[in-house]
């Protein structure tokens, strides 16, 4: 049995008898009550979305997943593809299961893949990953959420828009937490 | 430079929040209410069996050392001053909750409003969060029309009857709540308590769906769920509500409590349950009891999140971008 902070996204639950992929999970500390976990789940089988609160003393039956180093590959309409970098295989994913993290992969990127009965049910991106900026316009004041003073948008190899500190220039290449969205440093090279 | 790079990031969000916040103040001292101010520093926290304070040392002069709290919230002192005449006042600032999540609809540390109103009732602090919300909405020129709209209020009772279709009249004891939860298909453990089986149940298919396009006041509670609260006739419920808006809780409010030694029973088996939980555990704040000798008359009081209230304006799902530091940065976990 796990406890509910093991409950994570890409995570694989066992839930009245199906296998469901968690795609979010909040933990929630409401002072009223005791602590919770909300997660939202997709069925491996059927693809039906469902959300499940779980309590500490609740069971949940986390199912071991194997993890495999896999290589961006691609976007092709509704799915992305992976490299299996030993055996040359090529996993496709539905591009709704890899959510807003298909925003932050980059050709040639590595990623864990999480392979459940031979085929690849969700996949982990690093926490930290460079880009190259490919573009760096001046900054602009007034046109944007910030004062205008310390940053501005740059573009990133992968067509990725993120805010960065107003000295970053084009051709640099700069260290995006995938967590956020936002920048943590420039990467000297 | 990334604490810097925060405030950067959310430079239009602050304004606003500090906008928020004098508004807030204009909004009570126009209505003739003092500001007023709490140590957040105290030898004896809230009972509360599921909010954990946080621990502080502090040392004199000759480097004796003091146990003391962060103030999970201004309520003793706040009742202590209502005890020797203080009318109509309020707190805005901080107060402290450990072990709550960095981040999403928490922070540690966050702002609080707490105000309470002499010879009033939970009544009276509605039309108070109705009216605040509503100057502020105006006056930052937000004009959302929902909020400008007249809010909604439901009982407690009609909400379990329209999500789930229930009289939660029948389910006002842990047996029966606990019958309630298996039939729809959870799984509680025997022990847990009435309030735990009632949050199972109200968490998952009642409060996610309240106030999702109209700010929605859901008030009477059930007795054994407002510690503080004054009973209501019949003995079932009491005077305490909540105000919901797009999901998030926002405000929790009391016809407070004045009966002394019931309040001094109730703060018993808080403590309790505190232990059973495995929480802090410290004696009652006797002098918070003897306010309550003293008198505190027919009041009501109530906590407003204002970080909360500032996500509303910002259009924010994460606290994190309303604060000027937050706790998921301070420790620079990330290097």
């Amino acid at each position: 049995m796990a406890i509910i902070t093991e409950v994570k996204k890409g995570c694989v639950i066992k839930h009245q008898n199906d296998l469901y992929l968690v795609t979010d999970a909040r933990f929630t500390n409401p002072g009223k009550g005791s602590p919770f976990v909300t997660a939202k789940m997709k069925s491996i089988t059927s693809g039906k979305g469902t959300e499940m609160t779980y309590k500490a003393v609740d069971e949940i039956n986390i199912v071991e997943v194997q993890k495999q180093k896999l290589q961006y590959l691609y976007k092709n309409g509704d799915f992305y593809s992976f490299m299996d970098n030993e055996t040359y295989e090529t996993h496709e994913l539905e591009a709704e299961i890899v959510g807003d993290d298909g925003k932050y992969l980059k050709d040639g990127m590595e990623v864990y893949g999480s392979i459940f009965e031979g085929r690849v049910v969700a996949i982990t991106i690093p926490p930290k990953v460079q880009y190259k900026v490919t573009e760096a316009a001046p900054a602009v004041k007034g046109n944007t959420a910030s004062s205008g003073r310390l940053m501005k948008d740059v573009t990133l190899e992968n067509g990725l828009v993120a805010r960065a500190p107003i000295f970053i220039k084009e051709g640099e290449t700069i260290l995006i937490n995938t967590d956020t969205g936002e920048y943590c440093e420039r990467i000297n090279e | 430079m990334n604490h810097i790079y925060h405030v950067d990031r959310n430079f239009k969000k602050l304004q606003i929040r500090f906008a928020i916040l004098k508004l807030i103040r204009e909004f009570l001292w126009q209505d003739k209410f003092i500001e007023i101010e709490s140590p957040t520093i105290v030898a004896l926290p809230g009972q509360e069996p599921n909010i954990q304070p946080m621990q502080v040392v502090v040392h004199d002069d000759k480097g004796k050392s003091f146990k003391g709290y962060l103030h999970t919230s201004p309520e003793y002192t706040m009742k202590k001053m209502l005890a020797t005449g203080f009318e109509k006042i309020f707190y805005l600032g901080k107060c402290f909750r450990d072990e709550e999540s960095f981040g999403g609809t928490h922070n540690p540390e966050f702002t609080m409003l707490e105000w309470y109103r002499q010879n009033a009732s939970y009544y009276d602090l509605m039309d108070d969060l109705e009216n605040l919300t509503k100057f502020i909405n105006k006056k930052l020129k937000f004009n959302n029309k929902n909020i400008a709209k007249k809010w909604k209020r439901q009982t407690m009772k009609q909400v379990w009857q329209e999500f789930i279709a229930v009289n939660l009249d029948d389910y006002l004891d842990s047996k029966k709540m606990y019958k309630l939860c298996v039939s729809l298909g959870y799984k509680p453990a025997k022990t847990e308590s009435y309030e735990e089986l009632f949050y199972r149940i109200f968490l998952n298919k009642i409060e996610p769906f309240i106030g999702k396009d109209v700010p929605t006041i859901i008030y009477e509670f059930p007795k054994c769920m407002a510690s503080l609260s004054k009973e209501i006739k019949g003995g079932k419920y009491a005077e305490r509500f909540e105000l919901y808006y797009q999901g998030i809780e926002l405000a929790n409010v009391y016809t407070e409590l004045n009966d002394a030694e019931e309040q001094k029973k109730r703060l018993q088996l808080e403590r309790k349950t505190r232990q059973k939980n495995k929480r802090l555990v410290y004696p009652i704040d006797e002098e918070f009891i003897d306010a309550l000798r003293a008198g505190i008359g027919n009041c009501a009081g109530g906590a407003l999140g204002v970080d909360r209230l500032v996500m509303i304006f910002t259009m924010d799902k994460n606290i994190d971008n309303v604060l000027g530091l937050p706790m998921s940065k301070l420790f620079n976990k990330e290097k």
